[in-house]
């Protein structure tokens, strides 16, 4: 009986696992290159937030792949993952939502404009 | 090398295995076509050869051909097109507008692309339409384009072929880091070949070897492969939805840096032929990509894209006004100021394709590569034949000498298809793709019915062999040049390619004959358990 809840056990962890290591990983790595472009420097040439997160995916993905399958606490693993995936996930909708904004506001200053007498 | 415990060294050593069992079938396969697709423009000479070989642009002419084609196309298709020297040593022209395709939701390329002789830059060939139809026009490209889009989507369509190679190439990522992981003695294993010792040992140790000389290569195609294949897929859409939300042209506009403001009034177009010249007084270096938005119109922009000089990896762009035909700027492919965005961007192109050196580079990056399908082939039968005694590990065993030995005999097939297609007034690129799944069908009916896997091996290296050597009788005989008229013509490539060709075919059938006399696969498989790195 123990041999088969341990068993059992294992089977859900070996998942849980291949869950996180799988396409949780691709897709948190996915919203970390994506909202890097908000955080990570533009320089002086105003494109590196957009190309190193781009060139670098690969990167991110195998850092995030290798820390998911090799730390021993489960759980925290998941825990990182998580976080890192609302962080920027929020981090994107905040930008998104405060750009619709902007963008509906701009839209009746702009028709004001081109109905006024010249 | 790392000091990892035991039970780290297992872990890290299950995810090396793993990682090449799930995907190593597609990886071998994307590998092995990669290795193929470095010689595209060399492949493009040999099926195609013009009377005289060169892949540059001319320093002359290339203003009056521009007038002369634009002049015969719909004023339409002026808004943007471009030169360049194609796989087949063609220049290759495409005036076109971005149109909405009927069921997409994208605009799309449409307009005229013209192949012309890169010396005395007379028309070869003209093809109207959609981008895609286009391109399914272009005969002398055929069989490049063949392995090359094997290579970057695996025939599949946008964008599901390039995820999977995207995830291929983080697959094989994963393994060359663990492969450097898990040798705890990597200096003693790039020498260690125990030739005397049980075949199958012999194997493991030649894996071993080529897959340590290999790693820090695999590494380079591996990061560069799966940025290459994630940017087209996602990458560049998603960013562009962050930053721009979803406008790619905007996010174009700001990573390349050239802005003009629209001005539709017609005007006329200055001599392009002066540009170039300038542009090489500039850098020193020959155009190797010319680029011209709103011909005919006030607003006009013309962007040289410089070849990079020797020694060097990295080139500019030179923006000239079209219109007057006076230089704006010199720039960095990406921005307007030099940047690490724009140092790595370039960077990527050289490391994946390995053409920074010529025919060098390429042949060094062809070896590696090869020596990369190696390991990853090996990798696989020794994986499998170490739990070949259970039903499931069996099967895959099979299938790793189906896809391992089956598919060099798929590829080899497609240009005999190439050559007689024409002939019998068959689609090219069509009859390229079913003969390619009729050989893989024979290779898969071969793999169901020889049940002895190294039989097996042996038929298919023989089919290969035979399929290579008909390779180059073939061209000559569906009027392709012989080897005289290629030597007068100074065509080296046909030659080469063809002396390449019939050596691999040769080199096959030894192989198969040698295979025959000594089995490999049946040889104890605890000899590799024994040998297994933890």
């Amino acid at each position: 009986m123990t041999t088969l809840v341990a068993a059992s056990s294992n089977r859900r962890r070996a998942w849980s696992r291949g869950l996180l290591a799988g396409p949780v990983c691709f897709i948190t790595a996915a919203a970390v290159m994506a909202g890097a472009a908000l955080w990570y420097p533009e320089g002086a040439a105003q494109i590196n937030n957009i190309a190193v997160p781009i060139i670098v995916f690969p990167a991110i993905w195998a850092a995030l792949f290798f820390y998911l399958m090799l730390d021993r606490r489960l759980g925290r693993a998941w825990v990182v993952a998580v976080l890192l995936l609302l962080g920027h996930a929020a981090l994107i909708g905040q930008h998104l939502m405060a750009a619709q904004a902007a963008k509906k506001a701009a839209a009746p200053a702009a028709a004001s404009t081109e109905g006024a007498p010249r | 090398m790392i000091a990892l415990s035991q039970s780290r060294t297992k872990e890290v050593l299950a995810i090396h295995g793993w990682s090449g069992v799930f995907l190593g079938l597609l990886l071998y396969a994307v590998i092995l076509t990669g290795v193929i697709a470095v010689f595209a423009h060399e492949i493009g000479e040999w099926s195609a050869p013009l009377p005289h070989a060169t892949h540059e642009l001319p320093q002359q002419g290339l203003d009056a051909a521009l007038r002369a084609r634009a002049a015969e196309v719909d004023p339409a298709f002026h808004d943007e097109l471009f030169f360049f020297s194609d796989t087949a040593g063609r220049i290759r022209t495409f005036f076109h507008t971005h149109d909405q395709k009927p069921g997409e939701s994208t605009p799309t390329d449409r307009g005229v692309e013209f192949d012309l002789d890169p010396v005395t830059l007379a028309v070869l060939d003209r093809r109207e339409g959609w981008a895609d139809e286009v391109q399914a026009q272009n005969l002398p490209a055929a069989l490049a384009d063949f392995f090359v889009e094997l290579h970057v989507s695996l025939h599949l369509p946008n964008p599901w072929g390039l995820l999977v190679t995207g995830i291929l190439g983080l697959a094989m990522l994963v393994a060359s880091v663990t492969g450097f992981l898990v040798h705890r003695h990597l200096i003693r294993e790039l020498f260690t070949l125990r030739k005397k010792k049980d075949p199958l040992l012999v194997k493991r140790d030649a894996h071993v070897i080529a897959g340590t000389w290999n790693l820090p290569f695999a590494f380079v195609l591996a990061f560069t492969g799966s940025y290459f294949s994630f940017a087209g897929a996602f990458a560049i859409p998603a960013v562009a939805m962050v930053a721009f939300g979803g406008d790619q042209e905007k996010l174009i506009e700001t990573v390349v840096g050239v802005s003009v403001p629209e001005n539709k009034t017609p005007a006329g177009f200055a001599n392009l032929d002066a540009m170039l010249a300038d542009a090489r007084s500039r850098t020193g270096a020959d155009a190797g990509f010319v680029s011209i938005s709103h011909y005919g119109r006030a607003d006009a922009v013309v962007s040289l894209s410089m070849m990079p000089l020797e020694g060097e990896l990295a080139s500019d762009n030179l923006i000239y006004d079209g219109a007057t035909g006076a230089f704006v700027r010199q720039k960095p492919f990406l921005g307007l100021q030099p940047s690490l965005g724009n140092d790595l961007f370039l960077l990527m192109t050289p490391l994946h394709f390995g053409h920074f050196a010529g025919i060098w580079s390429k042949t060094v990056w062809f070896a590696l590569g090869f020596a990369g399908a190696y390991v990853t082939l090996s990798g696989m039968l020794l994986w499998t034949t170490r739990r070949q005694h259970q039903p499931g590990w069996a099967r895959l065993a099979r299938a790793a000498h189906w896809m391992g030995y089956g598919l060099p005999l798929a590829l080899a097939a497609v240009p005999l298809a190439r050559f007689i297609a024409p002939g019998l007034e068959l689609d090219v690129r069509a009859a390229q793709n079913w003969t390619f799944i009729a050989a893989a069908a024979l290779a898969t009916a071969i793999a169901l019915k020889v049940r002895d896997l190294d039989t097996l091996r042996c038929v298919l290296l023989a089919g290969t062999g035979v399929a290579l050597l008909l390779a180059a009788p073939l061209r000559w005989l569906t009027g392709g040049p012989g080897w005289v008229t290629a030597f007068e013509a100074g065509l080296a490539t046909v030659i080469a390619f063809d002396l390449a060709l019939l050596l691999a075919g040769a080199l096959c059938l030894l192989a198969a004959r040698r295979a025959k006399v000594q089995p490999l696969a049946a040889s104890d498989a605890k000899l590799i358990d024994e040998a297994s790195p933890a």
